[in-house]
């Protein structure tokens, strides 16, 4: 069930009659969430509904088993069995197939002739994010950072609620369980917001089904093709993972405001980033800070000078999490060598003047190198794999005069590029100034009338969210 | 996203309660939605995209079926694509069987866009209505048409796959799609009932073609002077028909053409002169080398990568016209060989297909690919036959074929 899709329209109206109307408790309104987002969930598949619970209840009891371990020893033996089991379903749902794979092509590569059979399992929806948010929470109790929860309830609720359930934002335990446990009746005012970032959200879902036409046509190319579609669609490719990544964690936390629970912000217009570190402060900022706080602090961090070991390390690891493939696996290691590549730069004296000026000329000159080397590290994370992405990057950057642009090619790129940069004015305005279009109710009403129109009136047939299958 | 804003109520001058708050939301953006939807409705009603707009002859010929099951000769139709509507001349068909004293009502139901899959739930749709009279078809003849039933056919079809199958399918139908899955047959019922089957992707499909037509039109470049003429040519002929059709008038005409259409014997020498010239500037090489492109580009047409589920679907509009026919031929219409070359590869695709279809529904399928009595020229493109040479050649050729039976 996916949040622009008629069941989930259904679905989210018959939710709400029975939470604003008849479960009106604190209780019952958890019991409620539990079951809503279980049937959320198991309307995708409900065999893997025992993962999911089974994944919290583990997670439950092993946080009340750290906090009372008498020893610093038993506490560490009990937090690792936890990292154990989420990581070990992760490996085994996510990444057996891709490991069983890359052994036998090494295998095969060393001229031994070996195939191993894969598991060919189906990847659970979600699993990459609700084990992560479960482990954020036995590390916190291991840490001292909170105490354990007493409702077992509440805290499978939290785990599973149904807003942030399969495709983030990855929620802390210490964000999001207070909240299960004294769940706040919104105000209007919130309601309001969380209907105008549904509404945005779904333009930019709309936008990005739209946006992937054009990125096919360069990713899956069968021939040729030349360079100016090349670059449409790369770029259309940036603005369909963004819009269709984002307008689904913009949904996440508009329908969560409406139920009268806040989810933090995923995305900072991170294209208009200045730097690559300053890209991942604003892109998919729930995973890059719990990769900060539970990975590269966990590694050391900034100390004893192994911090480009250790940044390189967790993006190498950040893009593994994105997919069991080597293309991912480059994409998180391009991107940690592009953040390396910043720390030693601007450590340079020569680059020191640069890198403190604020002027409209060097910033410009930031922002498009930054978004440059965005768009290439798209490239690998998007193409069939590194070969293809080799061959995009290189002919991205050799000008092809004999392959002909098809009819309409640089009016596509435009709309392309009109489109990213409208999606991301809409977000700068949403983070904002929201409240000032909130608190002029006919023009508010309006603008949320034309936006679900556009919605309903156009569409593409590809409504997966890319980032489910991470 | 301003999160900083606090989303609870409890600390208000005078809270509301939950039923209050949640009863204005739903007011509010049920509200906002449902005027939203209205203005979709009232812009596709301005745009006339509505099911006749989207299905116009398959929409005409549902609404006609009460009335050719009521037919007091014997009923003969012929199922297919366009190139059955291009190809078969039911007054031609009916005339020269009176002459033989066979007194038939033959319909002509070949549509173009419509794959096997709905192809399947309209002749669900004509079977439902001879049930219901108790009638039976004297003869049905099915078309297959191989590049109708290619991959690459269904993954063009992926935008008006559920705007078509809301206007060809019953509730029972989409209640079953219902059953094994949910998310689909809400979307299915939805927009059938909030959107009067239109959907956003139809609507967007429909855009894209306007704003950026398919390139293959255009690769191969005719001269000027061939390109005037062609336009001069076509006013000149509508200007003919105006002359000889006085009395015409579209809804009569058009139930007439599914039991007629124009034919030869109606025209004078100087308007078959006139489409003579015609065809001359239409079938350049250059068109039908841009015709063919287009046909391999949406309709693998020289490859025929079959695709299993539109062969299925095939399988079951032969069962269809069973259960309600007393006669059933299936046939592949004339190919225009000169264009068209399939590759050995497809011919053995294609004849596995063909002893699928055979061995499903045990009926011997008639190859008219390379008739002798059909030559290149009857082609107005690389696959239809042209009207009043194909069409009247392909005729009589059924009427031979079938004359026996009726």
């Amino acid at each position: 069930m996916i949040f622009n899709t008629p069941i989930f329209f259904w679905f989210f109206a018959i939710f709400i009659l029975f939470y604003g109307f008849v479960f009106l408790k604190q209780k019952p309104k958890v019991y409620l969430i539990l079951v809503g987002s279980l049937v959320f969930y198991g309307a995708w598949n409900y065999s893997f509904i025992p993962l999911l619970v089974g994944s919290g209840l583990a997670d439950y009891f092993i946080a009340q088993a750290i906090y009372k371990a008498p020893t610093q020893q038993r506490k560490k033996q009990w937090v690792t069995l936890s990292i154990v089991l989420n990581l070990g379903l992760l490996a085994v749902f996510k990444y057996a197939d891709f490991a069983l794979n890359s052994v036998s092509e090494l295998l095969t590569t060393l001229g031994y002739h070996a195939s191993l059979d894969t598991l060919g399992w189906v990847l659970p929806v979600g699993i990459s994010f609700y084990t992560f948010q479960s482990l954020s929470y036995t590390i916190d109790v291991y840490r001292g950072d909170m105490k354990p929860r007493k409702g077992l309830v509440e805290f499978v609720a939290a785990l599973s609620f149904f807003p942030q359930l399969v495709a983030g934002p990855i929620l802390r335990a210490s964000h999001i369980l207070p909240q299960m446990h004294a769940i706040a009746l919104p105000k209007f005012t919130a309601i309001k917001h969380g209907f105008l970032l549904i509404t945005v959200g779904l333009i930019k879902k709309t936008g990005a089904d739209i946006l992937a036409i054009p990125a096919q046509h360069a990713f899956e190319a069968k021939g040729p093709i030349s360079t100016l579609e090349l670059w449409t669609g790369v770029l259309a490719f940036a603005g369909q993972i963004y819009g269709d990544f984002s307008g689904y964690t913009d949904m996440a936390i508009g329908i969560a405001l409406i139920l009268g629970f806040s989810i933090p912000l995923n995305f900072r217009v991170p294209y208009f980033a200045l730097s690559p570190v300053d890209f991942w402060r604003r892109w998919h900022i729930s995973l890059s800070t719990w990769l900060r706080d539970y990975l590269y602090i966990s590694l050391g961090g900034n100390r004893h000078g192994n911090r480009t070991r250790n940044v390189f390390l967790t993006m190498l690891l950040g893009g593994l999490w994105h997919g069991a493939a080597w293309t991912f696996v480059a994409w998180g290691a391009f991107h940690g060598a592009i953040i390396t590549a910043t720390h030693y730069l601007a450590g340079l004296r020569i680059f020191a003047r640069f890198n403190q000026s604020t002027t409209w000329l060097v910033n410009f000159i930031k922002w498009a190198i930054t978004f440059y080397l965005v768009l290439i590290g798209w490239v690998f994370f998007a193409a069939n794999d590194l070969t293809s992405a080799i061959d995009i990057i290189t002919n991205l950057h050799v000008l092809n005069s004999t392959i002909a642009s098809g009819n309409n090619a640089m009016t596509i790129f435009i709309l392309t590029c009109g489109w990213v940069l409208l999606v991301h004015i809409m977000d700068f305005y949403v983070i904002k100034g929201a409240d000032k279009l909130e608190n002029k109710p006919w023009l508010f009403w309006l603008l949320m009338m034309l936006g679900q129109g556009v919605c309903l009136f156009i569409g593409e047939p590809s409504n997966e969210f890319i980032y489910f299958q991470f | 996203m301003s999160l900083s804003i606090s989303n609870s109520n409890q600390q208000g001058k005078s809270p509301m309660t939950s039923q209050k708050l949640y009863g204005k939301t739903i007011f509010a953006i049920g509200l906002c939605i449902a005027l939203a939807l209205l203005s979709i409705h009232l812009i596709l009603q301005g745009m006339g995209a509505n099911s006749q707009g989207a299905l116009g002859r398959v929409t005409e010929s549902r609404a006609a079926l009460p009335k050719i099951v009521k037919e007091p000769n014997e009923v003969v139709m012929f199922f297919g694509s366009s190139m059955t509507r291009a190809g078969f001349s039911p007054r031609k068909f009916d005339a020269d069987l009176a002459e033989q004293g066979k007194q038939v009502k033959s319909f002509n139901f070949g549509f173009g866009g419509l794959n096997p899959y709905f192809q399947d739930f309209l002749s669900r749709r004509i079977a439902d209505e001879f049930v219901k009279e108790d009638r039976k078809i004297k003869l049905a003849m099915i078309e297959f048409n191989p590049f109708q039933t290619t991959q690459t056919r269904w993954n063009n079809a992926s935008p008006v796959l559920d705007s078509f199958l809301t206007l060809l399918a019953n509730d029972e139908e989409l209640m079953e799609i219902a059953k094994t899955d949910l998310t689909r047959g809400i979307r299915l019922f939805n927009i059938k009932y909030l959107r009067g089957s239109i959907s956003a992707e139809m609507i967007t499909s429909f855009f894209a073609r306007e704003l950026f037509p398919p390139q293959a039109h255009q690769t191969f470049k005719d001269d000027d002077e061939i390109i005037a003429e062609r336009g001069r040519l076509g006013r000149l002929l509508g200007e003919k028909f105006d002359e000889e059709y006085p009395n015409y008038k579209g809804e009569a005409w058009s139930y007439t053409w599914q039991g007629g259409g124009t034919i030869p014997q109606e025209r004078s020498e100087e308007t078959l002169a006139i489409f003579d010239d015609y065809y001359r500037v239409t079938q350049t090489d250059n068109m039908m080398k841009n015709d063919r492109l287009s046909r391999i580009r949406s309709a693998d047409i020289e490859e025929l990568n079959f695709e299993p589920l539109l062969v299925e679907h095939f399988i079951n509009i032969i069962k269809n016209f069973q259960r309600v026919s007393e006669n059933v031929e299936v046939m592949m219409l004339p190919k225009n060989s000169k264009w068209i070359k399939t590759t050995p590869a497809a011919e053995k695709r294609l004849a596995a297909v063909v002893k699928q279809i055979e061995e499903a529904t045990g009926i011997k399928m008639k190859d008219h690919q390379n008739l002798p009595q059909i030559t290149s020229a009857m082609y107005r493109d690389t696959t239809h036959l042209s009207r009043y040479r194909g069409d009247i050649a392909y005729t009589n050729y059924l009427i031979q074929q079938y004359q026996n039976i009726l």
